[in-house]
């Protein structure tokens, strides 16, 4: 089956994606209106993918999480770094990995 | 019991992911979308390269015989940690899979070569509880 | 203790305990195999996301200097606004996979790679930083599509081995324990009740025959 991509970013990693030929780009700047865009995104019956930069995710904190925690298997999220290249200092997968196999096992290529 | 109910559910849900009917290396060699159905309706499509290796280690004349995906074999009595591969053709490919000299109609293999046949053929081969 | 938990000494009742702590046991050496056989898995998935978000990172980063370098040659303005007119329409096959009882997404990007006159900014803006910056970017999105296939399914395999590694402890340490142990408490009590009868049987028997 056929599905769009969406992004949700500053402006210019929005105009990246764009030019790419992203169809539906997102430029943050309110938290409760970004937040509101997400919830669409992840309803929506044609969207496949959602790129989010790690800066937004972070600024959109537990109810970010917690909307990655309880969706459907579409649309697939992932969090990608802007140009700053800021992550969080935690890595999600790491986290997952010490969870499941409760060891330390160092993820290469560590965004 | 309740636990007994759970128990039940678990072990009928270990093997949904098996198809209804297998199909033969030549079929899906010459279908555009090689794939198989789940006993849930569901489709598991099988990767070209996957595919395209096969075609190369398996004689042609075998083509009929080979029916995907090869079942990894999960059978308790065996011991933890150990499954068996059953069928001529299925035993030849794992064999070369492994880099090991093996013929005839079942082997069993161990986790670490388990782990090879997974990676090298994560589509066309698939694991089967026997809880019977 | 079998009154306190309502279950009648009888053989009957031994029966029941016997076959549920054989299905208890079964279902524990299965979902252990179940468990093993994820964790698998789930490594494979890992070293592949190792390498894969290695080269996406890289892509990345040179598609964002290609789009400061497109901003500081064709400027602000005139970048922003090819982004708007860029043709849209990427889109992806997303289908699934199975792997043991979850379903992992397979995704595939159609063909990205677009030619200039195809991107449709307007031909008459096009430049050579913009071309770079769009390709850089479509590269990118080819690595970011394959990521977050491989991400999304490192989660589901990592949540349905969480939920079967809590069965097997559940059986290991609490259920088939407990079974045990009420099979042996029940068994010990019927000998019990199985010897109290014989010998009051031997009792009556010599009360009888002593009265002949």
């Amino acid at each position: 089956m056929s599905f769009k991509i969406a992004t949700i970013a500053d402006a210019e990693t929005a105009a990246g994606f764009a030019l790419a030929g992203v169809q539906d780009v997102y430029i943050h700047e309110r938290k409760e209106e970004t937040l509101a865009k997400l919830d669409e995104l992840l309803t929506s019956k044609d969207v496949g993918i959602v790129f989010i930069t790690y800066r937004v995710a972070e600024e959109l904190g537990f109810e970010f999480k917690r909307r990655i925690r309880t969706k459907k298997l579409l649309p697939v999220v992932l969090r990608i770094p802007d140009k700053t290249g800021w992550v969080p200092k935690v890595d999600e997968l790491q986290e997952i990995i010490r969870r499941t196999v409760g060891a330390e096992i160092i993820v290469k290529g560590g965004s | 019991m309740s636990t007994d109910r759970i128990i039940q559910f678990e072990l009928a849900r270990l093997n949904a992911h098996l198809p209804e009917q297998r199909i033969t290396l030549k079929d899906a060699l010459s279908s555009s979308s090689p794939q198989v159905v789940a006993k849930d309706g569901s489709k598991h499509k099988f990767e070209r390269v996957e595919l395209e290796y096969l075609s190369k280690i398996v004689h042609a004349d075998d083509w009929d015989k080979l029916r995907l995906p090869i079942l990894i074999a999960v059978n308790p009595k065996l011991g933890r940690g150990a499954a068996e591969i059953s069928g001529e053709v299925e035993v030849k490919v794992i064999s070369q899979v492994l880099g090991k000299e093996c013929r005839g109609q079942e082997i069993v293999i161990y986790r670490p070569e388990i782990a090879v046949v997974r990676a090298k053929l994560p589509t066309t081969t698939q694991y089967f509880f026997m809880v019977g | 203790m079998a009154k306190a938990i309502g279950i009648a000494p009888t053989r009957m009742e031994l029966l029941k305990l016997r076959q549920r702590a054989t299905l208890a046991q079964k279902g524990h050496d299965l979902l252990h195999e179940k468990m093993d056989a994820l964790v698998i898995e789930f490594f494979e998935i890992v070293r592949k996301i190792g390498v894969v978000r290695t080269k996406t990172m890289q892509q990345l980063s040179s598609a964002y200097r290609s789009l400061s370098t497109c901003f500081a040659v064709q400027g602000t303005i005139e970048t922003y606004q090819a982004a708007k007119e860029a043709k849209k329409g990427i889109e992806v096959d997303i289908s699934t996979r199975h792997v043991m009882g979850i379903l992992v997404p397979v995704i595939e990007a159609k063909p990205i790679e677009r030619h200039a006159l195809t991107r449709g900014y307007g031909v008459y803006l096009t430049s050579p930083v913009l071309d770079e910056a769009s390709r850089e970017f479509e590269k990118a999105l080819g690595d970011l599509i394959k990521l977050a296939e491989l991400e999304e399914g490192a989660r589901e395999i990592a949540l349905e081995l969480e939920k079967t590694k809590r069965r097997v402890n559940a059986l290991e340490y609490v259920i088939l324990p407990s079974l045990k142990s009420m099979v042996k408490f029940i068994s010990m009590r019927l000998d019990e009740m199985e010897r109290e009868n014989f010998s009051r049987l031997k009792r009556i028997k010599a009360m009888l025959e002593g009265r002949e």
